[in-house]
């Protein structure tokens, strides 16, 4: 056709059925009155703002502090404000978000009790602190087998520990929500708040990795490639 | 022919500013159990909907923490919340959940919490 060539080039190569039912709710809701596009907009920025940074400052805070320590221990929700986390105000609602609720609670690992959280229900996270969950954390896979086989499926994430060590798999089950404070490793004395920050990743707040000196990132995650990849029509042709 | 009013600014109204659970703080009424109580799983009929899972129901731990009131999530689903109660976190040896648990492991636990419907004294 020869006013193929006048459109504009369009974002995307393909939208998935997710996020054209995604559009139609959130329009069908504007229609009805439930929230207004400004609401959506003011949202959507605030979810941008999420990520792992705050929960790994904190850490290193109460590895630095023993007294922020104590604070964390007892008070996630009052200790999340020293980085500029307020659970209940920071959300655009005022009275958090509804998924996430007010209740923090920081597991503070021992050399003899090792966390890890999971939420067996659905997969809930403390994204006000941490950002939005990986996808694997929400998976059926996770979800079901950490509580029963942690040994297993922390093996599989690298980590093996001695039976000398207890885990505690914390299921966030309510509305409290977890995060780890791994024990500070060897090879970091002297470090500053910053470098310490970066050695606490966002696994290692869940409790599948433990803190290194050197590593910073996430472990990559094997990928099995697709048994039947998704051919994109607009190919044939052009 | 009259349509049924349902506020859906409800909870906003009773929690700006002040945050869930934090708004139920106060209107559970006196705590059935204590820290360090032994306390065994209920299995309670669901009714639709249930966040005890069928994995604790009939075990037996060890409240760590009182950890807020609010109406249990089976009422709450169903904008039922009236009667907030005490929540509770209890530890588990994994022992006493899985059969096949090993013993090389016995030390490992699992934590999680319950509104207080769901306890009754072990």
């Amino acid at each position: 056709m020869s006013d193929h060539d006048h459109k504009p080039a369009p974002m995307v190569d393909e939208v998935s059925d997710f996020e054209i039912l995604e559009m139609a709710v959130r329009e069908l809701a504007i229609e009805k009155g439930l929230f207004s596009a400004e609401d959506h907009r003011v949202w959507t920025e605030y979810v941008h703002t999420l990520g792992p940074l705050p929960a790994a400052r904190m850490v290193a805070k109460a590895w630095l502090d023993p007294e922020y320590k104590k604070l964390c221990a007892s008070d996630g929700v009052e200790a999340s404000k020293a980085v500029g986390v307020n659970w209940v105000t920071s959300p655009p609602t005022q009275f958090g978000t509804p998924s996430d609720y007010c209740n923090l609670r920081i597991l503070v690992d021992t050399p003899t009790v090792k966390h890890v959280v999971v939420c067996t229900l659905c997969s809930c996270y403390p994204r006000p602190i941490l950002g939005q969950s990986p996808e694997w954390y929400r998976t059926p896979n996770y979800r079901r087998r950490l509580v029963r086989w942690p040994r297993q499926v922390l093996a599989e994430f690298g980590l093996q520990l001695s039976p000398d060590v207890e885990i505690r798999v914390g299921d966030s089950n309510q509305k409290t929500r977890y995060f780890v404070m791994p024990v500070r490793p060897e090879g970091t004395e002297g470090w500053t708040e910053d470098q310490l920050t970066e050695i606490v990743t966002r696994d290692c707040l869940i409790g599948v990795a433990v803190p290194k000196p050197g590593i910073t990132s996430n472990a990559k995650r094997a990928v099995h490639p697709a048994v039947h990849p998704v051919h994109h029509d607009h190919d044939h042709g052009h | 022919m009259s349509k049924i009013q349902h506020d859906r600014t409800h909870h906003a109204k009773m929690a700006t500013g002040i945050g869930d659970p934090q708004c139920f703080k106060g209107k559970a009424g006196k705590a059935k159990f204590k820290e360090g109580d032994r306390v065994r799983i209920k299995d309670l009929p669901d009714i639709f909907y249930s966040r005890t899972m069928t994995y604790t129901r009939g075990a037996v731990g060890t409240v760590t923490k009182l950890v807020y009131e609010s109406p249990a999530a089976e009422d709450e689903a169903w904008d039922n919340t009236d009667k907030p109660e005490w929540f509770y976190s209890v530890v588990f040896r994994q022992k006493e959940l899985w059969p096949e648990y090993p013993d090389l492991y016995a030390k490992d636990t699992l934590e999680t919490e319950f509104p207080e419907r769901y306890l009754e004294s072990a």
